[in-house]
């Protein structure tokens, strides 16, 4: 039955809220700092009493609160017997690590900082037991992982610290991360995010084809906190932080987080082989490889931390076996583990605080100068080794019970055997903590005198201790309610299976496993020296190494991916993207899709086959020759011919003029650039990277040649048919494509006609700012070959182009005029007169050519913008849209009648724009050969022809 | 009628005459020494049209015959990238001052290149795609070569410059085939000739294509070559500018393409886009383990981002577009704040990109480096940070669209990632003593990194609501 009850809430918020104040209160000393710590985890712990008697009858206490309801994220809180016995456990300890840690850390600590962290700490943790969002319970798992960094780091003068706190982070983040992936097909299969919802669909989610990925993710998350093999190595690493942290963190809460969400999950997931196989084996391999290496530690801590890895594995293990007794025995024996490991870890801190050293091999004999600590740490560790009359004993007793009836496999002793093992080797070093710390003589080489240490600082051991005494004795009735209650909620709901918490339960297969394990122990633990000898000689694989090695091999391999790939040549870049492109083009090649062809090839008559092949063989050509700039520039040219002739033969004569017109203009105006760079390409490359870049280009083009290929052969709409029809009456032409340019698409020429207009412009400008700099120095210093023909401007050529001049003027214009209906237009009559303007320069050279000038090119492009806009704008006066063309005809005698249109106008400014461009540009250039000292000439020869040269030679 | 068009682009062409005028004064006025004003003016016009955008629009317009769209998707994308882009101009002006840096273009190409991705993003037709792609990508290529005395700065333009040619062709390629094939360059028409099911070969080519060219601008692998190199190369502030928002602006255009022009067959393009997205993700998250050097990490990081978003937008849904603005609007203000942070990294007054550097940072600076360890957490996506619900954001509707793969690669992606960002958090924290970075003073820079930090952590309580208006804008998109 759900009972609403907004308390949850606030449980939730307490610490949150209480551990504002520690930190804004580090002045006022340790005890107001503790007691501001201790006020809120209390009022948190009454407010959970209030709420227990209702949980305890079987309720469920949820309280709801909309977050993010898109993401299904929600503050919704739950409160189950599982969750009473956590909070309960986190709240309590809580309240006594505050107390114990008032005592321990010194006055320098900063001591607000510490309480804050652990205020979050708390909180977070809290969180995670009575989440009903499992989103939220993923926020307050990660928010565990960070608060945990803060407090393993919060020794920063450590250096062991440090290495802890990042290994702790690294494993516990990453697993929470990977968790993240198990919650949401969890969430998605059941269609709710509330583990409400979650825990009654187990039949559903295990059914799911997603099912393995969802539970391995989720185990990842699980066995990382829980520092399960083989994860196991972080834990003891996280054991520089101060005690206090290392007994909540490290015995009590957070790692308990994983066996929490595994017995959590318990009705959702457990239950199939899959289950069994990866969280029983991985606890039963934990159990025993934590209690071998606890056992050979010296250092106090790691000890300890070793036999809570064994005890989480052993853990695991009992929720793996899926059985519902051992779920129920598994909260038991969670009960018993948090009472005496707490007080052992603090026992640990206060004989490190006390004798200023863990080192096992520096101790014993503390029995005479602590009584106290000796009996607290006696108790506990009894309780550890499983000793009946002690809580440790009864819940071992259980899982040995459970372990020796679980088959794993075919054999049905593995599990029992190794988990005998495992309690053997744990009672070694409970044994071994006792004897060694406390037993033997006095010594007198301690580091620092010890004693007990005050009462608030053994208060809370003792009162642990104490609680492993009556629970070991009296267990049914002090913790059997809550056993019952809790360990309901882990199997979800149904009949409870059949146990009886009693010290004594008869001969069973257990006692005998629990005589082998003590006795087995013992004589493990007089073994100790010579084993100890032996387990140092032999070389084993040290977790902390291999996951530094492991770290160092991954950045290395990273690294080389990412140099193998970003080695910074852009020719690779290139590369890489042009396979890739392949790549996925073939891929939407063979995905299919393509239709039937419609067309069929025309005919190819020779002509055109030669001339294909020429084209052909002149590409080739420029590629090979591409390093000799002069001759690939000369097949450039030849490439453009066939190009124009292409356009005749496929009756586009527009084209082909335009063409040709261009291709002569930007061929003259390399040859002139070139004159001033170096004349041949560097060698750049390899052979090999050169076959390399041929077999792409040539798969690159060839898929290219194919997909143009396949759409010609079939048929396709096109606009072509719109403008043939609307070109004359529309646009009043009938050169459909002057008309396209002037007219249809009037707004792109505009555009364009200013962007060349611009680029004239630029190259004038870029030019006059390179002629400032270092490049005039440069260019001054040319040294021209002495063996150049002294007739740079041969008399036969001035006087041809002076003959022409008129002549190609003449041309342009007819051909600016007819533009509207034949082939033409301003843009070619632009380049022809440009031409005929071009070869000027050429014949009579730079100065005698600009001396006639009258107009300044940068004028012209102005004009030709300001007048093409005019006309524009002049369509929108007669109340029509931007460059709308308006035409009619006209008839003065003695001329027939013709044709004027605005488009005329338009056409004139793309001819001033066109010409005004080419010619800027060939005027920059000019600037470079002047300043590079090309002669200039008056004369209209360069020199006297009768001057021989001989006489020269002679003079 | 041309007045109602107008009307639609009026914000484009108010920051343009701005960009164009501002252009003009400086050149006849004070030039250089205009650059301080005109970074702040700059800031406050991209500002100003980012609230008029956001509060002012309303419903859904088109201009120019289709080939401009108004709607709630463009809306969100622009005031995402105004902000941004004003965000970056502001913190970088300190960098650029102490290093000679400060040419008075520079806010105005930032200004234009802005317009450009607000054209991209409202694209309704291949043309106005084309153009806002271009003014956009020339006017980034000159800003990373802006610092003409360093030849990182210039070899990285010149490569971003000719790879980013390259990747316009190949998108110019898929248009004109799309065009060729659809007979129209709108959008709307590209859609009714695409029909449902699967697209005609020419159309797939050309929609193939285009993406690939797309994917070359929110570097994507593999077309991400040219990201770690123009990261490290430009100056910061650009570095900074280039991370944030031409990416929201890329995406946005991806979007607005695939459900616009191509929605109809969207399991061509899902397949695509789900392949970029896992090299992505992986790439960024294996490739950045190695880096040293904090640029190029953020280089890796925002190619792994990269894959996260276009997961969303694998989704095809309205939950996967929704998705992906979020993660968008998450990704830009967590770079801003990374990004204003490694602007502030400096020894000796030199600028540092060392991640050893960082070494025992938080003794030095516990506040600014609490706000790091905010942001990279937040960056790795770990929860309860505002990182984390853009990532649950994309993972769901991957999962949603069925995509559950890709979703559960994502994860472990997101694992692998996490790494390098953690270890930042270590030098900070509990690094060898080295040789310590300068004190920060007081700058903009500071004040952005501690206000994304501060809003990693209170964006828990309901992502400021966000997440409504990009359901609203993925609605606008998705039909």
């Amino acid at each position: 039955m759900f009972i609403e009850n907004g308390f949850l809430l606030v449980i939730a918020a307490l610490p949150f809220v209480g551990a504002l104040i520690p930190g804004l209160m580090i002045r006022a000393g340790r005890t107001a700092c503790a007691s501001f710590t201790a006020i809120p985890t209390a009022f948190a712990l009454v407010l959970l009493a209030m709420l227990a008697p209702e949980v305890m009858q079987g309720n469920v206490i949820r309280y709801e609160v909309e977050w993010l309801p898109q993401l299904g994220l929600s503050a919704a809180f739950f409160l189950d017997g599982l969750g009473l016995l956590f909070a309960g456990m986190i709240l309590g300890v809580g309240l006594l690590i505050t107390l114990y840690a008032r005592f321990y850390l010194s006055g320098e600590d900063p001591m607000g900082q510490f309480y804050t962290y652990l205020l979050l700490f708390q909180g977070a943790m809290l969180g995670i037991v009575i989440s009903d969002n499992i989103l939220l319970l993923l926020i307050f798992w990660e928010l565990t992982s960070l608060s945990s960094f803060l407090l393993i780091g919060y020794w920063k003068h450590l250096p062991e610290g440090r290495q802890g706190a990042r290994m702790a982070l690294a494993v516990t983040g990453a697993g929470g991360l990977a968790m993240i992936g198990g919650m949401l097909i969890l969430g998605q299969i059941v269609g709710s995010y509330n583990l409400t919802d979650i825990l009654t669909e187990g039949e559903a989610i295990r059914a799911s084809e997603w099912y393995l990925p969802a539970l391995v993710l989720i185990l990842l998350g699980a066995f990382t906190k829980s520092a399960q093999f083989p994860f196991h190595f972080w834990l003891p690493h996280a054991m520089a932080a101060p005690t206090p942290v290392s007994a909540y963190l490290h015995s009590a809460t957070m790692v308990k987080a994983g066996v929490f969400l595994m017995a959590r999950m318990w009705p959702a997931l457990a239950g199939t082989d899959a289950w069994f196989y990866l969280v029983a084996t991985t606890g039963l391999i934990t159990m025993v490889l934590g209690a071998l290496i606890a056992l050979f530690k010296d250092d106090l801590k790691a000890l300890l931390a070793f036999s809570t890895v064994s005890h989480l594995g052993l853990l695991t293990m009992l929720l793996g076996f899926g059985t519902k007794l051992a779920a129920v025995v598994a909260v038991f024996h969670i009960i018993n583990h948090l009472t005496f490991k707490a007080a052992l870890f603090m026992t640990a801190g206060i004989v490190d605080h006390e004798t200023h050293t863990r080192d096992i091999k520096r101790l014993g004999g503390l029995r005479h100068l602590m009584p106290v600590t000796f009996l607290v740490g006696t108790v506990a560790a009894l309780s550890m080794a499983g000793i009946p009359l002690f809580n440790g004993f009864l819940s071992k007793e259980m899982m040995l019970e459970e372990a020796a009836h679980t088959t794993w496999g075919n054999s049905p002793y593995a599990v029992g055997a190794l988990a005998t093992l495992g309690a053997l080797l744990s009672v070694a070093y409970s044994f071994r903590f006792i004897a060694h710390v406390f037993l033997g003589p006095v010594r007198d080489d301690y580091p620092a005198k010890p004693h007990d240490p005050p009462f608030g600082m053994w208060a809370a051991p003792a009162l642990l201790a104490a609680c492993v005494v009556i629970i070991g004795i009296l267990p049914a009735a002090v913790v059997g309610p809550l056993v019952a209650v809790a360990g309901g909620a882990v199997i979800g709901g149904g009949e409870m299976p059949y146990y009886s918490l009693k010290i004594w339960h008869g001969i069973t297969p257990a006692l005998f496993m629990s005589v082998i394990a003590v006795a087995g122990g013992l004589v493990l633990l007089a073994m100790h020296r010579p084993l100890d000898r032996v387990w140092n000689a032999v070389p084993r694989p040290e977790a902390k190494t291999i996951f530094d090695a492991l770290i160092a091999r991954v950045a290395g391999a990273s690294r080389g991916i990412t140099e193998s790939m970003h080695n910074g040549a852009i020719s690779r870049y290139l590369a890489i993207f042009f396979v890739t492109t392949l790549i996925v083009g073939y891929a939407a090649w063979a995905g299919g899709g393509l239709t039937e062809a419609t067309r069929a090839p025309l005919p190819v008559p020779p002509a055109v086959a030669i001339g294909w092949v020429l084209l052909i063989v002149a590409v080739i050509s420029v590629t090979i020759t591409h390093r000799r700039r002069f001759l690939s520039l000369v097949i450039i040219g030849v490439v453009g011919l066939m190009l124009s002739a292409g356009f005749v033969y496929l009756s586009a004569p527009d084209l082909a003029l335009t063409q040709i017109s261009v291709e002569t203009v930007t061929i003259m105006l390399l040859l002139l650039a070139l004159h001033f760079l170096p004349k041949e390409t560097p060698v750049e490359s390899g052979a090999a990277l050169r076959l390399r870049d041929g077999a792409i280009a040539a798969a690159s083009g060839l898929g290219v040649a194919a997909l143009a290929y396949t759409f010609m052969l079939r048929d396709v709409d096109t606009i072509s048919d719109f403008h043939l029809a609307n070109s004359y009456e529309g646009g009043g032409g009938t050169n459909v494509v002057n008309v396209i340019l002037v007219d249809f698409r009037g707004y792109d020429t505009y555009g364009e006609i200013i962007v060349l207009g611009i680029a004239g412009l630029v190259i004038f400008a870029l030019m006059e700012t390179l002629l400032n700099g270092p490049v005039a120095r440069r260019l001054r210093e040319t040294v021209y070959e002495p063996d150049r023909s002294r007739d740079r401007h041969p008399l036969m050529m001035v006087v041809a182009t002076r003959v022409m001049m008129p002549i190609a003027v003449m041309v342009g214009i007819y051909i600016f005029l007819r533009g509207h209906n034949e082939p033409g237009g301003g843009f070619v009559a632009g380049l022809v007169i440009s031409i005929a303007l071009l070869m000027q320069y050429m014949a009579s050279g730079f100065a005698w050519t600009q001396a006639r000038q009258r107009f300044e090119y940068h004028g012209l492009i102005g004009f030709g913008v300001i007048i093409a806009g005019l006309t524009g704008a002049g369509a929108m006066l007669a109340g029509k849209p931007f460059l709308t063309s308006a035409f009619d005809y006209f008839h003065f005698p003695p001329i027939e009648e013709f044709e004027l249109a605005t488009a005329m106008a338009f056409d004139l400014g793309v001819f001033l724009v066109v010409f005004g461009a080419v010619m800027l540009m060939l005027y920059s250039l000019s600037r470079l050969a002047r300043i590079a000292g090309e002669t200039v000439n008056r004369e209209p020869m360069d020199y006297d022809p009768t001057d021989r040269v001989e006489n020269r030679k002679e003079a | 009628m041309i007045q109602a068009d107008l009307n639609v682009i009026l914000p484009e062409i108010v920051l343009a005459l701005y960009a164009m005028g501002a252009l003009l004064f400086g050149v006849y006025t004070g030039k250089d020494r205009l650059t301080g004003p005109l970074i702040w003016l700059t800031a406050g016009v991209m500002a100003v049209l980012a609230a008029w955008i956001g509060i002012g629009g309303e419903g859904t317009r088109e201009a120019f015959g289709g080939m401009f769209h108004d709607d709630g998707f463009s809306r969100f994308a622009k005031v995402t990238i105004l902000l941004a882009g004003a965000a970056v101009l502001v913190m970088g002006q300190d960098f650029m001052a102490k290093r000679d840096m400060m040419r008075f273009e520079y806010p105005l190409l930032v200004a234009l290149s802005v317009i450009g991705m607000m054209v991209m993003v409202s694209a309704g037709d291949l043309m106005a795609l084309y153009m806002g792609l271009e003014l956009q990508s020339l006017s980034l290529y000159v800003v990373a070569a802006m610092r003409r005395d360093s030849a990182r700065s210039t070899e990285a333009g010149l490569k971003y410059f000719v790879l980013g040619a390259l990747s316009s062709g190949l998108l110019l390629y898929g248009a004109s085939l799309t065009y060729g094939f659809a007979g129209t360059t709108l959008f709307s028409g590209i859609i009714d000739a695409a029909g449902e099911g699967q697209a005609p070969l020419g159309l797939l080519f050309g929609l193939i294509f285009v993406m690939a060219g797309l994917a070359f601008k929110v570097s994507a692998v593999p077309f991400h070559m040219w990201t770690p190199d123009v990261y490290e190369g430009a100056p910061t502030p650009v570095t900074a500018f280039f991370a944030t928002a031409p990416k929201v602006a890329a995406m946005g255009l991806l979007a607005r393409v695939l459900h616009d022009a191509f929605g109809g067959v969207n399991a061509d393009w899902s397949q695509v886009l789900a392949v970029l997205s896992l090299l992505s993700m992986f790439l960024g998250a294996v490739a950045a383990i190695g880096q040293t050097n904090i640029k190029r990490l953020m280089a890796y990081s925002s190619i792994a981002h990269m894959g996260y978003a276009l997961m969303g937008l694998a989704a095809g849904t309205v939950l996967g577009v929704q998705a992906m603005l979020v993660y968008m609007a998450i990704y830009v203000t967590m770079n801003v704040g990374t990004f204003a942070f490694i602007l502030s990294m400096e020894r000796d007054g030199q600028p540092v990109t060392d991640i050893a550097a960082l070494n025992q940072y938080a003794r030095a600076e516990p506040g600014r480096a609490l706000a790091m360890l905010v942001l990279l957490f937040s960056l790795a996506g770990v929860p309860p940070l505002v990182g984390f619900f853009g990532k649950f954001y994309v993972l769901r509707a991957a999962y949603d669209a069925g995509l559950v793969w890709l979703a559960v690669a994502g994860v472990v992606a997101s694992v692998i990632g996490a790494f390098y960002y953690l270890r930042i958090v270590y030098y900070m924290y509990f690094g060898e003593e080295g040789e310590a970075l300068d004190r920060s003073r007081a700058s903009v820079a500071g004040v952005l990194l501690m206000a994304s930090a501060v809003v990693m952590v209170v964006g828990v309580v309901n992502l400021f609501g966000i997440e409504t208006a990009a359901r609203a804008a993925a609605a606008a998109l998705v039909n």
